[in-house]
């Protein structure tokens, strides 16, 4: 009995109707994008934490033997928890792995051109500065790397993405329920004799609300429906390019299950978005 | 004095004031029986509509109290007044018919607000169009029926839901006569059945067809409150129908006449 109130509402403004569902489809679109976004840098950031935290790569002239005296002068100050030696040969096989695809970047690098370097982890994070410091005075090391600084960057830059688009979503998501709020109110007005014909011969509060609280839900449902699923379907479609682009960088495949979920509490949000315009609207005009 | 159970409404010095100094009721009291079929009489402005109103909580007396069935309005909750509303059948004077639904959605509409399932709620409405002669009209809209038709559905809509009481304020007012006296016979054979009806009007022929009691209102104060003449809106009816088939056949015999003459008239010449 409601839904086919709510369908006759809709039915006689459509305009109204697709404004408020085209409102919420962008604002579901860009939390959907905002969100994907989120969900590449943690995996992004995650992945150059679980790296090694501080990486030294030796000059050409450095034999296994100075780098194996290097390596015991950083095991002896027990801070390190592991450390890896990478050859020049181990490190021409890793690049041939990260650019199988492309024969022209093999072609051009030779074992000579790559350095050796050990990758170290610290037992503490605190540790790492001590350990760089100690290697950095060599006349045997090109170059010391921390991950940190790489982590710390990219999370600044996230961070920055993040309040960008929070503040974006912010705005958006006032305007859908300033919107919605209008439409309804412009409906309960057009309708407003209806109405007080309906209360005259015994019509309850909730009969005369639901229909307007359902149409909100409805506005709320479908704009997450497309909105979200319109942001979902080009990340797949574009996933391909962004692979190849992050290359080596492990944030694909993601899970179809992830997406599902994404888009369902989107559209619980959603729905609940609409209520509350539709809720504020029925407040401000059916005293 | 009637006990209480008897009782369907009473008004207990009500005034009521609009604007703080305008006042359109002044201190009335009555009572109502159950089951009683009670006309409101009286001129344009003399506050008729406001009485319905405050039994209806559409209006809140200023000073005075009403009860309706044992309900107190004076102190009845804000929340149970659709409850209240369901207990009463009303046919506005404005109609008040929903324009953009048919005829059997807007008689459906008081057994939906009751929760009645859909398919029940139009099997009963259904039923009660087919009782006010309206079988041909279910699916049409307001604004495709004539005046009287209209009067009927917001007679049906009324009493749809059987209630104990119906409120009808001037409905057969812009009526012919012929259709007015239907109404009354429908609003009858519902006091017939047990329902009590208090029914404004102004026509006199109505009122001189019968019923129970006469309160006459003036300028918001009862001036008279009498026992009606008894005699049968039927019997009413007939005479009515039967005065005006007589008129028609004079009218048939005088144009007869005038042609006799006219033609005489040309065979002398």
């Amino acid at each position: 009995m409601y839904l086919n109130t709510v369908a006759k509402y809709i039915r006689r403004s459509p305009y109204q109707a697709f404004s408020a569902a085209l409102i919420m489809s962008l604002t579901f679109f860009s939390i959907s994008v905002f969100a994907l976004l989120t969900i590449i840098s943690v995996r992004f950031i995650s992945y150059f934490e679980s790296r090694p935290q501080l990486t030294i790569f030796f000059k050409d002239n450095a034999s296994r033997e100075d780098i194996g005296q290097v390596q015991k002068q950083l095991e002896d100050t027990g801070k390190t928890s592991l450390m890896v030696y990478v050859s020049k040969e181990e490190a021409l096989k890793i690049y041939k792995e990260q650019n199988k695809n492309d024969p022209i970047l093999l072609d051009l690098v030779t074992a000579d051109i790559l350095p050796a370097s050990i990758e170290v982890q610290a037992k503490e994070a605190r540790y790492l500065s001590d350990l760089a410091g100690i290697v950095k005075g060599s006349e045997l090391v090109e170059e010391v790397i921390f991950q940190k600084d790489i982590v710390d960057t990219l999370i600044s830059w996230t961070n920055a993405v993040r309040y960008v688009g929070l503040a974006v979503i912010a705005i958006l998501v006032t305007v859908s329920v300033m919107v919605i709020i209008t439409i309804i109110g412009i409906k309960i007005t057009v309708r407003r004799e209806e109405i007080e014909i309906m209360k005259l011969i015994g019509a309850s509060n909730w009969f005369i609300r639901a229909p307007f609280l359902l149409e909100g839900i409805f506005y709320g449902f479908t704009g997450a429906f497309i909105g979200g699923g319109l942001a979902i379907g080009l990340f797949y479609y574009f996933s391909p390019s962004l692979e190849a682009f992050l290359r080596g960088v492990a944030i694909f495949p993601l899970s179809p299950v992830i997406m599902l979920e994404l888009l369902l509490v989107e559209v619980i949000i959603a729905c609940i978005l609409g209520t509350f315009a539709s809720y504020l609207a029925v407040l401000r005009y059916l005293k | 004095m009637l006990h209480v159970n008897l009782v369907m409404i009473e008004f207990k010095n009500v005034s009521k004031k609009f604007g703080g100094t305008n006042s359109v009721l002044d201190n009335i009291s009555f009572l109502i029986e159950k089951g009683s079929f009670v006309y409101l009489v009286g001129p344009t402005g003399s506050g008729k509509t406001t009485i319905f109103r405050l039994i209806i909580r559409d209006l809140f007396p200023t000073e005075g109290s009403i009860t309706l069935d044992q309900w107190d309005l004076f102190t009845l909750p804000k929340s149970k007044i659709p409850h209240l509303r369901r207990k009463v059948g009303v046919v506005f004077q404005d109609l008040k018919l929903l324009l953009d639904r048919t005829v059997i959605e807007n008689v459906m509409l008081p057994l939906q607000f009751s929760g009645v399932k859909d398919e029940e709620a139009r099997r009963r409405a259904e039923e009660i169009i087919i009782d006010v002669g309206l079988a041909e009209k279910l699916n049409k809209f307001p604004l495709q029926l004539s005046g009287g038709e209209k009067q009927r559905v917001a007679m049906a809509r009324a009493l749809v839901f059987n209630p104990e009481i119906i409120l009808a304020d001037e409905p057969t007012g812009n009526l012919d006569i012929q259709t007015s006296f239907q109404i009354l016979d429908l609003l009858k054979s519902i006091n017939k059945r047990g329902a009590t009806v208090f029914m404004a009007t102004h026509n006199e022929k109505l009122i001189d067809s019968g019923g129970d009691r006469i309160i006459i209102v003036e300028r918001g104060r009862i001036v008279e409150d009498k026992k009606a003449r008894q005699k049968s809106a039927r019997a009413d009816h007939e005479t009515g129908k039967k005065a005006k088939d007589e008129k028609e056949e004079l009218k048939k015999d005088k144009i007869k006449l005038e042609s006799l003459v006219e033609e005489k008239g040309k065979n002398v010449s």
